[in-house]
């Protein structure tokens, strides 16, 4: 508490309960975990409302990417500017604001087991936000049909399915409004049938103001829906292009290659 | 085998005795769970959040409450410890003062019972809190990073979304320690505190009861235990398997 009065950083006088720029800027990010690299120096801005599908094979850094801007992961090296400030030195108190200002959705849903639908929205907006219950309950139903759940909000997470537990999910992530949302592979560790429910809300979302940044392996949400596809393979971004230029002409040979294997499964060879 | 004669022990003298004992033992145990519990919080809190010297401060607790008797332990705050404090506070608590009258005529506010109640608790909380880090262990680290992720600080983070499920992983064996402190509470008669098995063993000195005296003593520790176990399970946090048999028995569809 007595810190904030005393320092004189920019870092921790940053006020990130609202961001005039949803935008960020990755520079020279570098993330090594022991002696293993796994982000080279990575370069990327993003701006205020883009939607940015981060493509690669697994295992190249793509998800450590993401984490990094929410601090899940802490940088080794580089910084990254969030509504232009730097974020790598922030106060406890700083860098709370700032996660509750960037929504973050997880592969794995991540719901809390013991709370409803609905109370897995209220938890943070009473506890973290600071509103009255009967507020939130009013929020938490509004996000519950915007994702299709209003009838679902009494149920706990084990009764409902992957993809609709994915989409209460979403609807926790944007319970306080956030201006940035990220999605860790939103859809990888549902059945078949149910990611189409998904992508749905998602696409929903764009393009309504807010900055999404979504690591995927959905190619038609990144061809339809993002603005710009990254393509990242070895800890580094190899390629940055709209949709349609990448998945018709990718101009990395690595990508190429990508897209065949993804695209066309069954001729891997037929270049 | 000598006829058994009840009359000397539920009468008169030695039954004032076994009801002062008791209710002693019941406001002992209370008061050593009270504080059990606020230590183990703290020491939760401080195993979270204090870094490596709050984690080592837990280990170094846990490690020295756990492994040296009760007995011994309870022997040293009354005989040691207490001697240390300073010279006004113990005249404070050795002098009258109604307030420390509890229901049954127990007196709280005594040498005996702050370190009866002190040292159990101290003993116990040990035990508690390595059973509930093993029930927080449990939840999954993704709810961890969820709550981390929604900008809860790391106390609203045990107290919203690990505690309750941690405490309902490790009900059970929580119940046991509130159970065993409620037995072990008998070792505060080796400090003179006058709860029931002090009473009983001085009802064997007066009138030489010894079997219906210890009957008596071990039928009350036993119906408290399991009146103790019942409220305990009952009053705890439902486990979520429990639950969801609930909800699935009335959302479930024939397939």
């Amino acid at each position: 508490m007595f810190s904030g009065l005393f320092s004189s950083s920019a870092a921790d006088a940053a006020d990130f309960a609202h961001l005039a720029q949803a935008s960020v800027t990755f520079c020279d990010v570098v993330k090594r975990y022991g002696d293993r690299p796994v982000l080279k120096g990575i370069n990327l801005s993003v701006t205020p409302g883009e939607v940015v599908a981060i493509l690669g094979p697994s295992g190249s850094g793509k998800s450590t990417l993401i984490r990094l801007i929410n601090q899940l992961e802490t940088l080794t090296s580089g910084e990254i500017l969030i509504d232009g400030k730097p974020t790598r030195q922030l106060s406890r108190r700083a860098l709370r604001q700032l996660r509750s200002r960037v929504g973050f959705v997880f592969q794995q849903f991540n719901l809390y087991s013991h709370l409803t639908a609905r109370q897995n929205i209220t938890l943070a907006l009473e506890q973290v936000h600071g509103w009255p219950s009967a507020q939130a309950h009013t929020r938490a139903d509004a996000l519950l049909s915007q994702v299709g759940m209003a009838d679902k909000a009494e149920q706990y997470p084990d009764t409902l399915s992957g993809g609709q537990q994915q989409r209460v999910a979403i609807a926790r992530a944007l319970a306080s409004s956030p201006q940035i949302i990220l999605f860790d592979e939103p859809t990888s560790a549902l059945d078949p049938e149910m990611i189409g429910e998904v992508l749905l809300v998602m696409k929903a979302l764009a393009h309504s103001g807010i900055t999404m940044i979504v690591v995927t392996h959905e190619m038609q949400f990144a061809r339809e829906i993002a603005d710009r596809v990254v393509f990242i393979d070895g800890g580094q971004i190899l390629e940055v292009a709209p949709p349609e230029q990448f998945f018709q002409h990718p101009s990395h040979p690595r990508a190429r290659r990508f897209l065949q294997k993804v695209l066309n499964p069954l001729h891997q060879d037929a270049v | 085998m000598p006829a058994l004669d009840w009359q000397g022990v539920l009468t008169g003298q030695p039954l004032q005795w076994i009801l002062s004992g008791f209710l002693t033992t019941l406001w002992v145990t209370l008061a050593g769970a009270l504080v059990a519990s606020l230590l183990t919080l703290a020491c939760l809190g401080l195993r979270l959040t204090g870094g490596r010297l709050g984690t080592a401060v837990v280990a170094a607790w846990v490690s020295l409450f756990r492994n040296t008797p009760l007995l011994v332990q309870l022997l040293f705050w009354y005989f040691a410890a207490w001697n240390g404090l300073p010279q006004a506070f113990r005249a404070v608590v050795m002098a009258d003062h109604p307030w420390s009258v509890l229901p049954g005529n127990v007196w709280w506010f005594t040498p005996e019972f702050l370190c009866s109640a002190w040292g159990l608790g101290v003993f116990t909380s040990a035990f508690l809190t390595e059973e509930v880090t093993a029930g927080l262990r449990a939840v999954s680290s993704g709810q961890r990073e969820a709550a981390l992720a929604q900008g809860f600080s790391s106390w609203r983070l045990l107290r919203h979304i690990l505690l309750p499920q941690g405490l309902a992983n490790a009900w059970q064996p929580v119940v046991g320690q509130y159970l065993n402190l409620m037995k072990l509470s008998s070792l505060a008669s080796g400090i003179g505190f006058a709860e029931l098995t002090y009473q009983v063993r001085q009802i064997e000195s007066y009138n030489a009861h010894a079997l219906e005296a210890f009957s008596v003593g071990t039928a009350l520790y036993l119906l408290t235990g399991i009146a103790l176990g019942l409220l305990l399970t009952k009053l705890g946090p439902t486990p979520a398997r429990r639950r969801k048999t609930n909800t699935e028995l009335r959302s479930e569809e024939p397939c």
